[in-house]
C-alpha cells in the first residue's frame, strides 16, 4: 500500500529534537557545572546500553560530584551484587486452610497440559489418629524447588539444574531419559513422559502444549520432546514470566497457598516462613526445600 | 550367512575329524543364537519405535529389568576381569587356562551392559550427552566415563595377552591366521625381550585395572544406587562393597561354567584340579557376600524406619518374595554351597557345573531384588505403590541383547586365539 501513496514521511526524530530542551542551555541556567552534567549524561547512556559498568561510572565521577555537591552527595558505588540477584521464588502452603479439594491438582493439569500418568501437583490425603479422634490431613505436594536438589546432583547431563530465581529447571532438549532424577527425588515430584495422551477422550488435546520454561513447542507428537524425558512442576515459570502467579496458587479456593520472593524480608512468604508453624518436608535430608508448610 | 562361509573356510583348510564335529556343534549354536537375536531384534526395533511405553515401568518404579540386567552384566565383567588379574598380576598360574577367556568375557559383558543401558534410555539418541555435558557430581556420568576407559584397558590387555598366539597364528593359512595378519604388525616376533615386555605390560595394565574395576566400574555402579538418599534401602556405605563382592561371585561362576561347558562340547579333557579350586573360591566369595548382606538387612531392619522396613518387606514377604527366597537364597546360595562342600558332589564336574550355573542365576535374582523392591515402595506413604513385573517385550528385548553378546563372544572365539593354545605349542615356541 505504502508504495503508491504520496504521503511524505514524518521525521519523528526531528520533532523530538525540537521538543527536547537544549541540555547545555538548561544546565547553564543552573548553579552547577555544565560540563560535568553533560559528561555524566553521556556516560549514563553508556551504562544503560551496557558499554560502561556502573562501578566504573561511580569511580569516574565520585570525586568531582563530592566537590560539586558537597554534603548533598553521599552515595558510594551501590552494592550491585545484592540488587542483581532478583527474586527467589518460594511457596507457602497453609495446611490449616487446605480443604483437600484438589483444585490445585486440576488447575495444574489444565495449565501445564500434563499427559495421563503425570501430575506435577498432588494432594496427599491421610487420616491421623484412631476413631473417633481422627483428623484428616491434606498435604499438597508440588515440586519443592530445593536449594540443594538431589535431582540436579545426580543428573548425568546437567539437564536439570537450579536457576538463579530458585526454580529447579529441566532442559527437556538435553535430557536423555535415564530417570536417575526420578529415583533420587525424595518427594516423588518427577515423572517420566511415556508419550500417553488424552486425545482419545478429549478431541484436540494434542494440538496445544504448555509453553513450559517459556518454550513454545507446538503440538504434542509421537517421539517429540518432551516425550521420552522427565517432567515436573516449574512453579509455572511461563506464568511468572508474564507476571502471574502459579496456577495452583491462583486457583486455591481456601487461599491456602502463598507465592513470592523469599529473599525479600518484607514479602508475605518471608513473613509466613518465619512463623513457628512453618516446617518443610523431609528436612533431615538436607535438600532445603523452597515450599514451606504451615502446620 | 557368515557362519556358513566360516564353515566352508574351515573345511577347505582340511582340519581333522574332531574339528569338523566341533564346527557342527558350533553351527547349531550359532543358528540358535541368530534366531534368538532376530526374534529379540524385532522387539528391540519395536521398543525404539514405541519408546518406553513398551515396558511396565512407571514414574513410581522408573527402573526395572533392563537396569537389573545392566548391573548384572557390569558385575560379570568386573568379576571376570578381577579373576584374570589373579592370573596376570598375582601370578596364580593354575588358572591360566581361563585367563584370556576371562578378559574377553569382561569386554563382551561390558558391551552387553551398555546395550541394556541404551535400551533403557528414554532418549537413546542423546546418549552422548552424558559425555558432552558431564555433570561431575553425578555417579552415573562418572560411570559412563569409567566404562569407556575400562573397555579400552581390557582391549589393550587382551591384545597383549593374545599377542604371541596372534604372531604364531599369522603364519598359518586359516581364518584365524587371516584375522591375525590383519591385527598384527608385519615385523612382530616372539623372543625373550618381547616376552618380558608383554609380561610387564600385562602386569602394569592389570594393576591399573584392579582399582579401576573395583572402585570405578563396579563399586561405582553400586555408588549409583548407594548415593540415593531418597531410598533408604540403597543408601548405605556397605552397598558398593556388596556390589563388588557379588561381582566376584558371579564372575567366577560364569567363567567356571563356560570353561566346563566348552570343554564338554569340544570333548577335551577338563582340568579337574582347577575346576575344584575355582569352585571353592567361588563359594568363598559367595559366603562373604551373604555375610555382608546379612548385616545390611539386619541394620536396616533394626532401624525401624518405615520406608526401609517396607522395602525389606516387599523383598522378603510380598507375593514376589519367591525371587528373594527361591532364586537368590535357595537356588543361588544354599544349593551351590551344599554342592561344593558335600563330599559326594565336591569332586563331581557335573555337580560343580550345576552349582556355577545356579550361582549365576541366583545373582540375576540378587540384581532384580536390588533394583525393584526399593522402587516399589513410594517415597511418601500416601502416594500409590508401584507394581512392576517385566512385560513380554522387556524379556524379549533382554533375550535379543544377551544373544547379541553371545554371538559376539562366539565369533570372537572363532576368529581370535582366545582359547588357551595347547601347552606343546607354546613349548615348541620357546
Amino acid at each position: 500500500m505504502g508504495l503508491f501513496s504520496n504521503e511524505k514521511k514524518v521525521d519523528y526524530d526531528k520533532i523530538v529534537d525540537k521538543m527536547l530542551p537544549d541540555a547545555r542551555k538548561e544546565l547553564d541556567e543552573s548553579q552547577y557545572d555544565t560540563e560535568l552534567g553533560l559528561n555524566m549524561a553521556r556516560d549514563a547512556r553508556k551504562v544503560i546500553s551496557g558499554k560502561l559498568k556502573i562501578e566504573d561510572f561511580h569511580k569516574v565521577y565520585s570525586s568531582s560530584l563530592t566537590k560539586e555537591f558537597g554534603n548533598y552527595y553521599a552515595s558510594e558505588t551501590p552494592d550491585t551484587k545484592k540488587k542483581s540477584d532478583g527474586p527467589k521464588w518460594a511457596m507457602v502452603i497453609d495446611l490449616k486452610k487446605c480443604v483437600g479439594c484438589d483444585t490445585c491438582t486440576v488447575s495444574c493439569k489444565a495449565e501445564n497440559r500434563t499427559p495421563p500418568g503425570i501430575s506435577y501437583n498432588v494432594v496427599m490425603e491421610s487420616l491421623e489418629g484412631e476413631f473417633p479422634n481422627i483428623k484428616a490431613v491434606n498435604l499438597p505436594r508440588p515440586c519443592m524447588q530445593c536449594d540443594k536438589p538431589a535431582c540436579a546432583q545426580v543428573c548425568p547431563t546437567r539437564a536439570t539444574y537450579k536457576m538463579e530465581n530458585g526454580i529447579v529447571a529441566i532442559d527437556n532438549d538435553r535430557c536423555i531419559g535415564c530417570r536417575y532424577c526420578i529415583v533420587a527425588c525424595p518427594y516423588g515430584a518427577r515423572s517420566f513422559d511415556f508419550g500417553d495422551s488424552y486425545e482419545q477422550e478429549m478431541v484436540g488435546y494434542n494440538d496445544v502444549t504448555s509453553p513450559e520454561y517459556g518454550k513454545e513447542r507446538g503440538n504434542r507428537e509421537k517421539g517429540k520432546t518432551p516425550i521420552g524425558t522427565v517432567r515436573k512442576c516449574s512453579f509455572c515459570f511461563h506464568r511468572l514470566q508474564r507476571g502471574e502467579e502459579p496456577a495452583c496458587v491462583e486457583t486455591c479456593i481456601g487461599d491456602a497457598r502463598f507465592f513470592g520472593d523469599i529473599s525479600d524480608p518484607n514479602s508475605v512468604v518471608s513473613k509466613l516462613a518465619a512463623s513457628p508453624r512453618a516446617f518443610r518436608l523431609k528436612e533431615e535430608l538436607g535438600t532445603h526445600p523452597n515450599v514451606i508448610y504451615l502446620r | 550367512m557368515s557362519n556358513l562361509a566360516v564353515d566352508l573356510k574351515q573345511k577347505t583348510t582340511s582340519k581333522t575329524k574332531i574339528n569338523l564335529e566341533v564346527s557342527k556343534a558350533f553351527k547349531i549354536w550359532i543358528s540358535a543364537l541368530t534366531i534368538a537375536f532376530l526374534i529379540g531384534g524385532y522387539f528391540i526395533v519395536e521398543r525404539f519405535i514405541t519408546g518406553l511405553a513398551a515396558t511396565n515401568l512407571s514414574s513410581i518404579t522408573p527402573w526395572g529389568a533392563w537396569i537389573a540386567f545392566y548391573i548384572f552384566f557390569v558385575g560379570l565383567s568386573a568379576g571376570s576381569f578381577l579373576l584374570s588379574t589373579l592370573i596376570y598380576v598375582f601370578g596364580m598360574e593354575e588358572y591360566e587356562r581361563v585367563g584370556k577367556a576371562a578378559l574377553f568375557t569382561a569386554i563382551v559383558c561390558m558391551i552387553v551392559a551398555l546395550t541394556f543401558v541404551l535400551m533403557d534410555l528414554g532418549r537413546p539418541e542423546r546418549l552422548l550427552n552424558a559425555i558432552i555435558f558431564w555433570n561431575v557430581t553425578s555417579p552415573l556420568a562418572w560411570e559412563v566415563h569409567f566404562y569407556m576407559v575400562y573397555i579400552g584397558l581390557l582391549t589393550a590387555e587382551l591384545y597383549i595377552a593374545m599377542r604371541e598366539d596372534l604372531v604364531r597364528a599369522a603364519k598359518m593359512n586359516t581364518l584365524k591366521g587371516f584375522v591375525a595378519r590383519l591385527i598384527t604388525f608385519k615385523n612382530a616376533t616372539i623372543n625373550a625381550a618381547t616376552k618380558k615386555r608383554d609380561h610387564m605390560w600385562m602386569k602394569i595394565l592389570g594393576t591399573i585395572g584392579i582399582p579401576l574395576a573395583i572402585l570405578g566400574v563396579h563399586g561405582g555402579t553400586g555408588t549409583i544406587f548407594a548415593v540415593v538418599k531418597a531410598r533408604p534401602a540403597w543408601n548405605t556405605a556397605l552397598f558398593p562393597i556388596i556390589f563388588v563382592v557379588s561381582a566376584m561371585v558371579s564372575g567366577t561362576a560364569l567363567l567356571l561354567a563356560m570353561y566346563i561347558i566348552k570343554k564338554k562340547v569340544q570333548k577335551q579333557p577338563i582340568d579337574q584340579g582347577m575346576v575344584v579350586s575355582l569352585s571353592k573360591m567361588m563359594v568363598g566369595f559367595l559366603i562373604i557376600d551373604l555375610g555382608l548382606q546379612f548385616y545390611e538387612y539386619l541394620i536396616g531392619w533394626y532401624g525401624l524406619e518405615a520406608e526401609h522396613l517396607d522395602s525389606l518387606a516387599t523383598m522378603m514377604a510380598s507375593e514376589k518374595a519367591w525371587s528373594f527366597w527361591g532364586v537368590q537364597m535357595f537356588l543361588g546360595a544354599v544349593v551351590p554351597i551344599t554342592i561344593v562342600f558335600w563330599k559326594k558332589t565336591s569332586q563331581n564336574i557335573n555337580a560343580l557345573l550345576a552349582a556355577a550355573v545356579l550361582i549365576v542365576i541366583g545373582i540375576i535374582g540378587v540384581r532384580f531384588n536390588i533394583v525393584v523392591p526399593p522402587l516399589v515402595v513410594p517415597v511418601f506413604h500416601e502416594l500409590p505403590w508401584g507394581n512392576y513385573a517385566p512385560t513380554i517385550k522387556e524379556w524379549m528385548v533382554s533375550v535379543g541383547v544377551v544373544a547379541m553378546g553371545l554371538l559376539i563372544y562366539s565369533f570372537g572365539e572363532l576368529l581370535l586365539p582366545i582359547e588357551e593354545t595347547s601347552d606343546e605349542v607354546s613349548h615348541n615356541g620357546k
